[in-house]
């Protein structure tokens, strides 16, 4: 209880201890301020951030003079500046601000951040480097961009943002697992499906596809991918899209990179900021279920379609419609018996910074909680909600030891707990989205569940599942030490150093199972019979992964200016070694030379090579050498631009090439290339030997085939890129064009003669190309007080299988050719509707159509002539064939401390398969044959009958059509749609108070804020949310609109 | 100085990974993990229990509709199969793939993977010193070998009946570099092969189960059943066409030679020779009976265990204290072939057969193979008259023929039983019922009627249950006439080995299919008015045939462009 009563306190506790420490704090600070005026229009003052430290170079100007100066290291500046003029101040990533000069003399100005960030340098694999000087092709976001969206990962964050990282949302809120979560989107590769390099990983929302490929997620320069970090203590993330960026990975520089960049200690005056957020969630796009009565008329509409009679009569319908008889004839809306219509989400945030040129420290914690859409009981005592909560730790201690010799440490650590109820959250959504209206009644005349004896599906009550069924705990643990040296060797030669790099880290993911079923029971004629699986309360503890890994790095790092020669060379050596479970240990080893030359900041030259290997390869097939190489051209820096055109102020080509490697054996066998023996094949783990069928233990071959010379996949990546900086650096414009082939792509030979006794394993034979376009442009100007920006970028991904080795069976659906994306089916045509047109229509395993089924074409036959059956022969290309295209737009403004930012985001070229319970109605459930029990929703009331044939959406309604292959569930054309839509994704409202205000609290700044998170949906297909939506029997938890507040109080 | 940590040496190679040394290995007198690896050879034996996608295969013949109109097994019913889209359950060609443990892909239902384990078998089994050996002096592990070899004659037949002649392997293993564009063997050469391989190793097994451990193995007994099935359906006119017009080598011989049939009834006799089997007293209990428990009826079996799987499958519907799944719907057709009581026909006139009371003195074989209305059946009558409780035409799962099966199940008749009873589910590949008549149809043939066919015949009648009769005929009578007994035989046949995935083969290996096939399925369709039950015979399902290209299956079209050297089947 106390617990409790705490963790809802938080926030009164944090502010009290804050006030407690600034109290404190500002009884140290120096309070002395220069008072010397030199003339009566002499004004001095300090420049500082919200953070109330001091920024040095801002230009601060008198308006419509040329009078101007610059602050100093201490963020002073003094000039002559009449009272009534207007001062002006503007550094890059600070909002332009004005300041009229008044009676005092000397004023404190503090500038806001800009919503987007364009820093000089920018973050890039294992450092730093000048934008400038960037060969590759990198797009990033900063803080701002991160925290106005309210999630439990920063992938909710990252749509639109980024150029050419296509992004989809799977499913709503899962943090819940009792399997290990790997990542790796799988894509179809020709006849294959195949996936990339396997790893754990927290993330089950979205999947990330950043050129075609899943990206590798760094953190701080370490490969773990961990997601939910708190957003207040990410300091940017950023895509490395092209080889020369990747290099330094070796064998797993083929997918791209999404790296994520922690703020670090920063020296001076230690400030400390605050972050409370909390905001409510309502599911999106739930479905409408057909009321009892409709459901049951349309049920023997069904039935008599198929040749049926019906069996609901019409007292039946009286009484579903009258609601007479609530326990024979129950009428139950199950999405609003046991979901809620909104849950709450809370965020705090605190990061302390501080220090000075010796030592400095950083040290953010926070909390994080997010409730589930389940109703819950009142009276129970312990949680049965899927709810996350969630302690984020991030600490960074920097030493400088001497005057070589800088020592940092970070230590990060998340401790995160989630429910679930204990029926599991899957099992109830499955049951939610396929138990009719009336199928039992919630509770008998008695008070005991209601159940349902027809068949096996309703014997579990929804309400008992939801809230009487116990919980199940998840628990997360991370710890992650991270201790790098650095070591400056002027005292060798000048420009040198030693980088040293340690890390390790743990994980641990377990879940404790406190489930139960209760009994559910029928009620007829006065009496009740128990029906399902009762069990009583469980305690049972399991492990679902363990994960440790280490990581070490050695660079030598040479940095030097010769003249107009800027020189750079580094050599790295790393490994990393993770243990996961029970396997031995997975090592990579890298062993790289980058080399880097520039003249005069206007030509670069750039080359990596790495020798990098991977352990689990057959002997002779895990390493290799990979390299990339750029160059580039500062055209803006050429005379003929910098002294006949003066809007141009900056204008880079860069072009890069590079070989580059994917390392992903484990997705395919563990060590699976030496032929090996196992038990349990097809079924049986042993052969019932003897009277009393005992264990007759099996071990067969797995596989007798198999491939020992598996190796990675390779590709070759270029990509051509321009910067450009125009009208006083208000706008700017960076485009690229990729041509990525990647090749050696693990494949199964589509040529499989059954001979071999066995599936032919997997060979590095196929060849894919993705190729694409991305532009972004920035423009940011001010008016005033008035700054404002608006930003976008579009990107094209197209794709083409070049070689996967098909079979050659079926020309029609051949893959060559054709893009990596495109999906294959049936072609649709409309409906049936006439009996002459269907006794004509071609048969499917000799099923005759009948009028108000799906036509589907006969395309071709073994002839090459249709032949009047469907089958393979048939099927072809019908969608994904034209280049995904994506795109995202910002704009905002900041006005004396209002700030407003809105976010769109799209896709075009996209197409989606909506079958699923909502589109066939009564689908779903049987054991042997057909017992059609399932759901039908509103969809199911535009279907075919003779009357409604003009406007009819689906077929007509049956049982047999829409179950186990049949007819009308074939996949064809009929169901895939569009999947385009433009979403405004994120919207905030932000007021900063007046510096002055804040002041009088003792405080650097307050904000205040409102953030929205999907508002507003325009979509292809209209029917379900274009992202989550119940696909074949997958029913995911809804995505969720987010309404949030919060306060940022920074002292 | 920390990059030293990463030095550190780590297995190469994970040694739980079973490798060939562990499983042949040549230290190892008892031979755990080789017969561990024998085992898995026997686990691609496949029950028929439901086997074609929950349906018995006789479901496919004239016996039987499945109740589910979208089972794969009405595709076979209905002809509407083609080289892609054959049933997998019946498909046992295609190797398709099955993911199996740490990410191994493994093939199932293939009995080309099957005769692939089988070879590796075979080649390595000789390096280990297993322990002991047969009376005859022949060690355990040839004794091993020939268990396997036995398995991959049997593989080979069960494709041989389905597709006709097929590429024989030998003891050869491949690899995915390997040429596996091989040609088909011929017709007679496969046959050849596989007799070839039971007269090699008869003598290398055990001569019968012993006690009850070995309940599964391969004796003396199933080496000699296979080879007098084998030799059956090589004489059969599918494949011995008496009209001699088949040119083609693969589908058949290509000449006519009456004397295969001396050949079968000769197999047939060779095991009745052995006299270590008879028939079982009870019909009914037969099949949940073990040979461990006095059933010496039984020659070779796929051990199943004990459960109630059968009745959760096929039992009636409606009785809600033991629900049954009511997948299998026996005809019309197969109720008819049952004789009465005293052994004749229901179209004989002398039967007694009376149509208000179809079920009333039928030959006891029908009760213990079809559940009809009235029978007794756990706590009450069987209601499968039309709104009766195991017949409530609601649209979900039920029988569409108006009977349910009742073969293989475990029931007392007494209605003082409420539930399930669990009982021996174990599938028999060969029982001493089939090798009499095997042997009946074999001399028919061979010789014509004669004593010793009607012997054979008369043993099984009389272990039916069926009376002598004054004449001593159990109700067949007596002709001189080979195609009229070829009728009774056939007949006979069709009712001792309902549901045995038999008549499957049967009606194709007769060449009759052409003619039972294209015509309709008929049920029974029973009103009951205030007690008085009428009986409308009713079609519930066209079935098709379409002859001759249905007589053997598609070879998978897939495996016909990638293999050049393949020949499809006439028709495909």
């Amino acid at each position: 209880m106390l617990y409790c009563y705490s963790k809802k306190c938080f926030t009164v506790i944090i502010i009290l201890m804050l006030m407690v420490a600034k109290t404190g704090y500002a009884a140290m600070r120096d309070t002395t301020v220069s008072q010397g005026n030199k003339t009566p229009d002499w004004v001095t003052g300090t420049v500082i951030n919200t953070d109330g430290k001091a920024i040095k170079d801002v230009k601060v100007s008198v308006r419509d003079t040329k009078n101007f100066v610059a602050t100093d290291d201490k963020g002073h500046f003094e000039l002559s500046a009449p009272v009534g003029s207007v001062l002006v101040f503007s550094v890059p990533n600070y909002n332009v601000t004005e300041v009229t000069v008044g009676d005092d003399k000397n004023i404190t100005v503090r500038l806001i951040d800009t919503y987007l960030q364009s820093p000089a340098k920018v973050n890039v694999l294992y450092g730093t480097q000048d934008a400038e000087s960037v060969l590759g092709s990198i797009a990033t976001m900063y803080t701002s961009q991160i925290t106005a969206t309210n999630a439990p990962t920063f992938d909710y964050a990252l749509p639109g943002q980024l150029a050419g990282l296509y992004t989809q949302q799977i499913s709503g809120f899962m943090a819940f697992s009792t399997t290990p979560n790997t990542v790796g989107s799988p894509y179809v590769v020709g006849n294959n499906t195949a996936t990339e390099n396997i790893r754990y990983n927290n993330n089950t929302e979205f999947t990330l596809n950043l050129r075609g490929q899943t990206p590798v997620t760094i953190i701080d320069g370490v490969q773990r991918d961990i997601e939910q970090i708190d957003p207040e203590s990410i300091e940017s993330i950023s895509v490395l899209k092209d080889a020369l960026s990747t290099m330094l990975l070796g064998i797993n520089s083929s997918s791209g990179v999404l790296l994520v960049t922690t703020k670090r200690a920063s020296s001076g005056k230690p400030s400390i900021s605050f972050t409370a957020e909390s905001g409510v969630q309502n599911s999106l796009s739930l479905p409408t279920p057909l009321p009892a009565a409709q459901y049951s008329y349309l049920y023997n509409e069904a039935l008599t379609n198929d040749g049926q009679a019906p069996i609901y009569t019409g007292a039946d319908f009286t009484a579903y419609q009258n609601h007479t008889d609530p326990y024979g004839h129950p009428d139950v809306n199950w999405f609003n018996t046991i979901l809620r219509k909104n849950a709450p989400i809370t965020n705090y945030s605190l990061n302390v910074n501080g220090g000075n040129e010796v030592a400095k420290y950083s040290i953010g914690l926070s909390y994080f909680n997010q409730s589930g859409i389940f109703n819950t009981n009142p009276a129970s005592t312990y949680n049965t909600n899927n709810d996350l909560s969630r302690y984020n730790i991030n600490s960074d201690v920097q030493v400088q030891v001497n005057k070589n010799l800088s020592v940092d440490l970070q230590l990060f650590g998340r401790v995160q707990r989630a429910t679930e109820p204990g029926a599991g959250t899957q099992n109830i959504l499955n049951a939610l989205y396929t138990t009719p209206n009336n199928a039992y009644p919630v509770f008998n005349p008695n008070g005991s569940f209601g159940g349902s004896s027809v068949g096996t599906a309703y014997t579990d009550n929804l309400l008992s599942m939801t809230e009487y069924s116990g919980y199940i705990n998840n628990n997360t643990n991370d710890i992650m030490a991270n201790l790098d040296l650095k070591y400056n060797l002027n005292s060798v030669t000048k420009g040198l150093s030693l980088k040293l790099m340690g890390n390790v880290s743990y994980e641990s993911v377990i879940y404790l199972e406190r489930n139960l079923q209760n009994p559910s029971y029928v009620y007829k004629d006065s009496t009740y019979t128990a029906i399902g699986t009762t069990s009583a309360q469980l305690n049972s503890y399991n492990t679902i992964s363990t994960s440790r890994q280490s990581f070490y790095q050695a660079s030598l790092n040479y940095n030097r200016q010769f003249g107009n020669n800027n020189v750079s060379a580094m050599f790295l050596y790393d490994t990393k070694s993770a243990v996961n479970n029970y396997d031995l240990p997975n090592v990579t080893t890298d062993k790289a030379l980058k080399l880097a030359y520039n003249y005069e900041g206007k030509y670069f030259v750039e080359g990596v090579v790495n020798n990098s290997s991977y352990n689990r390869y057959p002997p002779g097939y895990g390493s290799g050498w990979f390299y990339a190489g750029g160059i580039g051209w500062q055209m803006g820096k050429e005379d003929f631009i910098k002294d006949n055109v003066d809007w141009i102020s900056s204008w880079k080509w860069r072009v890069d090439y590079g070989r580059t490697g994917n390392n992903n054996i484990d997705e395919y066998s563990y060590y699976g290339y030496a032929q090996t023996y196992q038990s349990g094949v097809g079924g049986y783990t042993y052969y019932p030997i003897g009277s009393s069928y005992g264990t007759g233990f099996t071990f067969v071959p797995s596989p007798l085939s198999v491939n020992p010379y598996e190796t990675y996949e390779r590709a070759n990546k270029l990509d051509i890129g321009t910067d450009i900086s125009l009208l006083k650096d208000h706008l700017q414009i960076t485009a690229d064009y990729y041509h990525d082939r990647y090749s050696d792509l693990e494949e199964v030979p589509g040529a499989q003669i059954s001979f071999l006794g066995e599936p032919y394993p997997y060979e590095n034979i196929g060849i894919n190309l993705y190729h694409g376009f991305e532009l972004s442009a920035t423009y940011k100007n001010n008016i005033d007080n008035f700054n404002y920006f608006l930003t976008g970028n579009i990107s094209t991904q197209a794709s083409k299988v070049i070689y996967d080795a098909e079979a050659d069976l079926y020309p029609l659906s051949e893959h060559t050719g054709l893009p990596v994306t495109a999906i294959f089916g049936y072609k649709a045509n409309g409906f049936y509707e006439t009996a002459a047109q269907a006794a004509a229509a071609p048969t499917l395993s000799g099923y005759q159509p009948r009028v108000g089924d799906i036509r589907l074409e006969d395309l071709s036959g073994p002839n090459g002539k249709p032949d009047g059956v469907l089958d393979q022969f048939d099927q072809t290309a019908i969608g994904g064939l034209k280049p995904l295209v994506f795109y995202g737009g910002t704009l905002g403004f900041n006005y004396q401390g209002f700030s407003l930012s809105v976010l769109l985001q799209g896709v075009f070229n996209r197409q989606i398969d909506i079958q699923s319970q909502l589109t066939e109605p009564f689908a779903g459930i049987g054991s042997f044959g057909y017992s059609p029990q399932g759901q039908a929703y509103t969809d199911a009331t535009s279907r075919w009958s003779p009357e409604t044939a003009s406007q009819a959406k689906l077929p007509e309604l049956s049982f047999v059509n829409y179950q186990y292959g049949g007819y009308n569930s074939q996949f064809s054309s009929f169901w895939l749609r569009s999947g385009d839509y433009l979403r405004v994704k994120n919207a905030e409202i932000g007021y900063t108070l007046p510096y002055l205000w804040a002041n009088a609290l003792k405080l650097s700044s307050i904000k205040v804020f409102v953030n929205g998170e999907n508002l507003f949906t325009v979509a292809g297909y209209g029917g379900e949310d274009p992202e989550v939506y119940p696909n074949g029997g997958n029913y995911p938890y809804p995505t969720q609109r987010v309404i949030s507040a919060g306060v940022s109080v920074k002292l | 100085m920390i990059a030293m940590a990463g030095c550190k040496k780590a297995e190469t190679f994970p040694v739980d990974h079973v490798s060939s040394y562990y499983v042949f290995n040549p230290l190892d007198s008892a031979g755990t993990n080789a017969q561990a690896y024998l085992y898995s050879i026997y686990n691609e034996l496949l029950s028929g229990h439901n086997r074609v996608s929950g349906n018995y295969l006789d479901a496919a013949s004239d016996d039987a509709i499945s109740s589910s109109s979208t089972s794969q097994v009405t595709i076979l019913a209905t002809g509407a199969y083609s080289s892609v889209n054959l049933p997998s359950g019946e498909d046992f060609w295609t190797v398709t793939s099955n993911s199996g443990l740490n990410g191994f892909v493994t093939a199932t239902s293939s009995y080309w993977s099957a005769i692939g384990y089988a070879n590796e078998f075979i080649n390595n089994i000789g390096v280990v010193p297993v322990k002991g050996s047969l009376p005859n002096g022949v060690g355990e592990r040839w004794v091993w070998q020939s268990e396997a070899r036995f398995l991959r004659a049997y593989f080979y037949f069960e494709l041989v009946k389905r597709y006709g002649g097929v590429p024989l392997l030998g003891n050869n293993t491949y690899t995915a570099s390997s040429n596996l564009q091989l040609s088909r063997s011929t017709f007679a050469q496969c046959i050849t092969y596989i007799v070839n391989e039971c007269n090699a190793i008869k003598d290398s097994v055990i001569t019968i189960q012993s006690g009850q451990a070995d309940n599964y193995r391969v004796t003396q007994g199933a080496v000699l059943a296979l080879k007098a099935r084998v030799l059956l359906y090589a004489a059969s006119p599918l494949f011995n066409d008496p009209s001699a017009s088949n040119t083609n080598p693969y589908i058949g011989y290509t000449n006519y030679d009456p004397t295969r049939w001396n050949l079968a009834a000769q197999a047939a006799q060779d095991v009745i020779n052995l006299n270590a089997y008879g028939l079982y007293p009870s019909f009914r209990n037969l099949f949940t009976t073990q040979y461990a428990s006095g059933n010496n009826e039984i020659i070779f079996i796929r051990p199943v265990g004990t459960g109630t799987s059968i009745e959760a499958d096929n039992a009636p519907v409606g009785i809600s204290s033991a629900i049954g799944g009511g997948i299998t719907s026996p005809t019309q057709d197969l109720v008819n072939a049952f004789p009465m009581i005293n052994g004749k026909a229901i179209t004989d006139p002398t039967s007694g057969y009376n149509a208000a009371k179809p079920y009333t003195d039928r030959d006891p074989r029908f009760a213990a193979t079809i559940l009809y209305n009235g029978t007794n059946w756990l706590t009450a009558p069987l209601a499968t008259y039309n709104g009766g409780a195991s017949r409530p035409l609601n649209g979900q799962t039920e029988t569409l023929t108006g009977y349910y099966m009742g073969k293989f199940m475990y029931y007392p008749e007494d209605t003082t039983q409420t539930t399930f009873a669990s009982h021996v589910e174990d599938w028999v590949f060969f029982r001493y019922g089939e090798i009499l008549l095997n042997y009946a149809e074999a001399e028919n043939e061979a010789a014509g009627p004669s004593p010793a066919v009607y012997s054979a015949l008369y043993q099984i009648r009389a272990r039916a249950g069926i009376p002598a009769g004054t004449d001593g005929t159990y109700g067949l009578g007596t002709t001189s006439d080979k195609t009229a007994l070829r009728l009774q035989i056939q007949n006979e046949r069709r009712i001792e080995m309902a549901f045995e995935e038999q008549r499957y083969f049967d009606i194709r290996r007769w060449k009759i299919a052409e003619t039972v096939m294209n015509q309709p399925r008929m049920g029974v369709s029973i009103n009951n008015s205030g007690g008085t039950l009428t009986y409308n015979y009713v079609p519930v399902l066209t079935t098709k045939f379409v002859a001759p290209t249905m007589y053997l299956y598609p070879i998978p079209y897939s495996q016909v462009i990638e293999d050049p050297n393949l020949k499809q089947n006439p028709g495909w």
